[in-house]
């Protein structure tokens, strides 16, 4: 019966699009570094401390507001000073992100749009963005092509 | 010219200015366009568009190729919702708003996402039920995948298509920017034409210009005037090298310094200053553009010197300029300063020569009449044979010497332009038949004949003054006379047109070509052979000249050497009314009582012998020494006359006339008779004017003197035909000489004498033979002066043309009488001529 209920309710959450909290521990991203693998689920993530970035995109309508992990606090965890990121989504397509890259008021790992978790429909789970309004140098083909969306993998090579 | 030019460059200028503005617009806008298209294609807001939509493609078959039954549920799901993912993204990001503006495109994209709907409830059903519909949905994803394909491939098309678009648009702006590229090519190209062609002219303008200043630097340094330049604060711009010289200064020195102080001289600086300061102001311009102005400047060495200087201003793109030339007058004011001295000390030399003249002929003339009124007093004593003579020679030389006198005393008169016509109807027949008459002995004398005419209708009144008139005619017809030997003198008279022609003719020895240039100059005689036997001052012509001038005519002479001579005399006259002939003669001498008289004279010998002529008449003389002593004596006694000389010393005889006149003394009322040297026509006018009744000439004439004395008025001397010519008389004298004038005088006395034989000789005469022979002794007698008897003769001649036989008879039967008295007087007449001062001949035919 209880598991009947539960069924109910997760269909219930697909069916709307919610993830349900039951899967927070679900693991989000995962991270290579030194051959050293590093998981983050969700909650780990928003520990390392979450940045807002408010701007509009080629891909939506209007203004946005995306929370998430600044990728420069990210790299700063993981400790590399050197070498390039591969990111790479659900779908394996993979962009090279360079350290250079992870700077204050630099891109950031966007875990939520508009105050609510962004599902794989949505391009979540996670969604490199840059503060394209904010630096004229983030609107180039370059940068748009590193705003990966559903990432969840991330490679440290040199 | 040059304003035109300047603006034709104006305008070019602008036009470049603004064809380069307006090329410069069109480049920097194409550039931003191109700017604009290079931004746009190197631009990410594309992002990889193409590649996404071809990755939904890619992304559908991933989905539908996991589509199978015992396929793994969640990779479905997971695939599914990339697929989702991706239509939501074309559907909703901005870089495909391009894309789904197309209609095709659009409603491709629509059936995808009504597809993804439908398909929703599919993929979020439990696994039971999806695993139950994985042929539904096998069959779903086949009856989309046109669409997906299609999706993809529209997005291919349109991209292709807006490539294209795009890059036509770059080529276009390409194009217009290599067109305006060129257009400014173009532009800068006739930019630089231009500017090549301007600096062409400008090189032209320069090289004339500079042509000009060569021109003009040459017109300064050689111009023998100083030219100096100032600007319009007067400081020298220029100073010539002909400036330097007269001014003694460099120019290097002076230019850029004020031209006041170098050139103005100090007691003339403010002045100079204020005019400097009044035209910068505006003001009055008072030497500049005023042409030639003489002021003073200073040398280097600060001294003064005349300057004659003109001004000019112009205006120069610097400013007003001041352009002066100058010339140094010290050497031309020097000069006039000398000629005007030696004008004014040669008016001087004239003037003294004038007065020296005028009085020295007045004091010779003074004793000389003193000389000849004694002479004739003491023709009056018992003289002897011998004396008679000597006094006669004696009163020849006077009479000559006088005639001389009076000669360089008209001239001086006339020269200080005392002289002026005395215009009067006077018959001018008379006048020449009466010259005619005193030459006729003399011509005959010279075996020549003289006869005078009318020329056309004869005009015997006429205005002119007759004393000029006889003396420039006594003077030409004397000439001719006296030059011409066994030849012809006449004398043509024309009047026409209010003038009056005088020719005479004669067929004598010509005047040589040198002399003919300056006869009628002062003192100029023929040649000293002539002059021997002739005489003459050589004043004679000269004042003829200038009687003529007087008169307003014209004297000219045409003359052939051995041929003759011919003189032309022109004067004005116009035609008076005939005047009865003043019966003169006719005067006698009135038993006169005695008068009381009083003689106001200075100079003592003629009180003496106008005393002794009155005392011989009877008269009561009183003498007074000058004005002054007539004026008191006339104030104090009474007197019938006074004659009165004119220039005295202490008081004149006008003022004293006019004193005793306002006196009311006894005397006021008397007679005042002038007695002078100098009687000219105005002079008489004016003694008349102070207060006197007549006026006698010196010397005096026993017959004036009683004239005045009997008569309320006296005559003028002109035209009493009673007494003898003066001038002819002393002329025949002149021209045959003291010597000859007995012979003459014996062999006119000798045809008197036989005609008068003749004529009463009782026989029956011709009328004829009366007239001819009267005119022949009629002829002769005005030589000797003897007018009285011709008068008689001239009565005879036309009476008997006229036939009236009593007029002739009684005529005739006076003749003898006159003759015997004149036979007489014509021996004194010899020694003291003129004949007819005592007028014993004139009173019988006058009775």
């Amino acid at each position: 019966m209880f598991k009947r209920l539960f069924s109910c309710i997760t269909a219930l959450g697909l069916v709307i699009g919610l993830v349900p909290p039951v899967q927070a521990a679900e693991t989000i991203l995962t991270l290579t570094s030194n051959g050293e693998i590093q998981t983050f689920d969700r909650a780990a993530l928003e520990a390392l401390g979450t940045e807002t970035v408010e701007t509009t995109t080629i891909w939506t309508e209007g203004l946005q507001t995306f929370v998430g992990v600044s990728l420069a606090r990210l790299v700063q965890e993981i400790g590399v000073k050197e070498g390039k990121l591969l990111a790479t989504a659900i779908n394996d397509y993979t962009v090279e992100i360079p350290l250079s890259d992870a700077v204050e008021a630099g891109p950031i790992l966007a875990l939520k749009l508009n105050g609510a978790e962004m599902s794989v429909r949505d391009k979540g789970p996670l969604w490199v963005i840059y503060p394209y309004d904010a630096n004229a140098d983030y609107r180039t083909e370059v940068i748009y092509s590193r705003s990966i969306w559903q990432l969840d993998r991330i490679e440290v090579v040199q | 010219m040059a304003s035109t030019h300047v603006k034709r460059a104006k305008s070019g200028q602008t036009f470049l200015v603004l064809a380069g503005l307006v090329v410069v617009m069109a480049i920097a806008f194409l550039t931003w366009n191109v700017r604009n298209e290079i931004e746009e294609l190197s631009s990410a807001s594309s992002d990889n568009v193409q590649w996404s939509l071809s990755q939904s493609e890619v992304e559908f078959q991933e989905f539908s190729g996991r589509i199978r039954v015992g396929a793994d549920l969640a990779g479905i799901r997971r695939r599914f919702d990339i697929f989702y993912s991706r239509i939501n993204t074309v559907s909703k990001a901005q870089v495909f708003e391009e894309l789904r503006e197309d209609d095709e495109f659009r409603t491709t994209l629509q059936n995808i996402q009504n597809w993804l709907d439908t398909t929703v409830p599919y993929i979020d059903a439990s696994d039971v039920e999806l695993t139950n519909q994985i042929p539904r949905l096998a069959a779903l994803v086949q009856d989309i995948r046109p669409d997906v394909r299609t999706l993809s491939n529209s997005g291919l098309k349109i991209f292709a298509q807006n490539a294209d678009r795009q890059r036509a648009d770059v080529a276009t702006t390409l194009t217009e920017l290599a067109l305006a590229l060129a257009a400014l090519i173009s532009a800068l190209g006739l930019a630089v034409l231009y500017l090549f062609r301007l600096n062409k002219k400008l090189r032209r303008q320069e090289r004339s210009q500079r042509q000009t200043a060569t021109r003009m630097n040459t017109v300064i340094n050689t111009s023998l005037d100083g030219v100096i330049i100032s600007d319009d604060r007067g400081h020298i711009v220029e100073f010539s090298p002909a400036a330097e010289e007269i001014f003694g200064q460099r120019a290097s020195d002076v230019i850029g310094h004020e031209l006041g102080a170098i050139i103005v001289p100090d007691h003339m600086r403010a002045g100079h200053d204020a005019g400097m300061e009044r035209m910068r102001n505006g003001g009055e311009k008072r030497v500049v553009g005023k042409g030639r102005v003489q002021l003073e400047a200073k040398r280097a060495d600060g001294s003064i010197f005349p300057v004659e200087l003109a001004v000019q201003s112009a205006v120069t793109e610097d400013g007003g300029i001041f352009i002066a030339f100058l010339r140094d007058i010290t050497q031309q004011k020097a000069d006039e300063a000398e000629l005007v001295d030696a004008r004014d000390k040669a008016i001087a030399g004239e003037q003294s020569r004038s007065e020296f003249l005028a009085t020295m002929s007045h004091e010779i003339r003074t004793p000389l009449n003193g000389l000849l009124g004694n002479l004739s007093l003491l023709r009056d004593t018992n003289l002897n044979g011998k004396q008679d003579t000597y006094i006669r020679n004696m009163e020849t030389s006077g009479r000559l010497l006088l005639s001389h006198v009076s000669d360089v005393l008209d001239i001086t008169r006339y020269d200080s332009g005392k002289v002026s016509a005395n215009l009067e109807p006077m018959n001018v027949s008379d006048l020449l038949q009466d010259i005619i008459d005193s030459q006729i002995s003399m011509a005959s004398n010279q075996e020549t004949t003289l006869d005078w005419g009318w020329d056309g209708p004869a005009q015997h009144w006429i205005t002119s003054d007759s004393d000029r008139l006889q003396h420039v005619l006594l003077n030409l017809i004397g000439n001719a006379v006296k030059f011409t030997k066994r030849g012809r003198v006449s004398v043509t008279v024309t009047w026409h047109n209010d003038e009056i022609t005088f020719e005479i003719e004669d067929t004598g020895a010509g005047i040589p070509d040198d002399l003919l240039d300056r006869i009628f100059d002062d003192f100029v005689t023929g040649n000293s052979a002539y002059d021997r036997e002739v005489g003459g001052t050589g004043l004679g012509l000269s004042i003829a000249k200038r009687f003529v001038k007087v008169l307003d005519g014209e004297i000219m002479v045409a003359s052939e050497l051995g041929l003759g001579s011919t003189f032309r005399v022109v004067v004005p006259a116009k035609a008076a009314p005939s005047a009865t002939k003043q019966e003169n003669l006719i005067e006698r001498r009135a038993v006169i009582a005695p008068l009381r008289i009083l003689v106001v004279e200075d100079n003592e010998i003629n009180r003496f012998v106008v005393r002794e002529m009155l005392q011989a008449d009877g008269h009561e003389v009183e003498e007074a020494h000058d004005g002054q002593q007539g004026v008191d004596i006339a104030a104090v006694e009474k007197f019938d006359l006074i004659l009165m000389d004119i220039s005295m010393p202490v008081l004149d005889g006008r003022s004293a006339t006019r004193q005793i006149r306002q006196g009311n003394g006894p005397s006021s009322k008397a007679r005042i008779v002038a007695l002078t040297a100098n009687a000219m026509p105005s002079e008489r006018e004016d003694f008349i004017a102070q207060g006197m009744n007549d006026v006698l000439t010196k010397p005096l004439r026993k017959s004036d003197l009683q004239m005045v004395l009997g008569h309320k008025e006296h005559e003028p001397l002109r035209g009493a035909t009673a007494l003898v010519d003066h001038a002819h008389t002393l002329e025949t004298l002149e021209v045959v000489g003291a010597e000859n004038y007995p012979k003459l005088l014996a062999r006119y006395s000798a045809e008197v004498e036989h005609f008068i034989a003749w004529l009463q000789s009782g026989t029956r005469l011709d009328r004829n033979d009366i007239a001819a022979e009267a005119h022949k002794i009629s002829g002769n007698a005005a030589i000797f002066g003897a007018t009285g008897f011709r008068e008689v003769l001239v009565t005879i001649e036309q009476s008997a043309k006229s036939g009236e036989d009593a007029k002739v008879m009684s005529a005739i039967a006076t003749l003898p009488d006159i003759w015997k008295r004149r036979g007489v007087s014509e021996t004194l007449c010899m020694r003291l001529s003129p004949c007819g001062f005592d007028g014993s001949f004139i009173e019988p035919f006058g009775v």
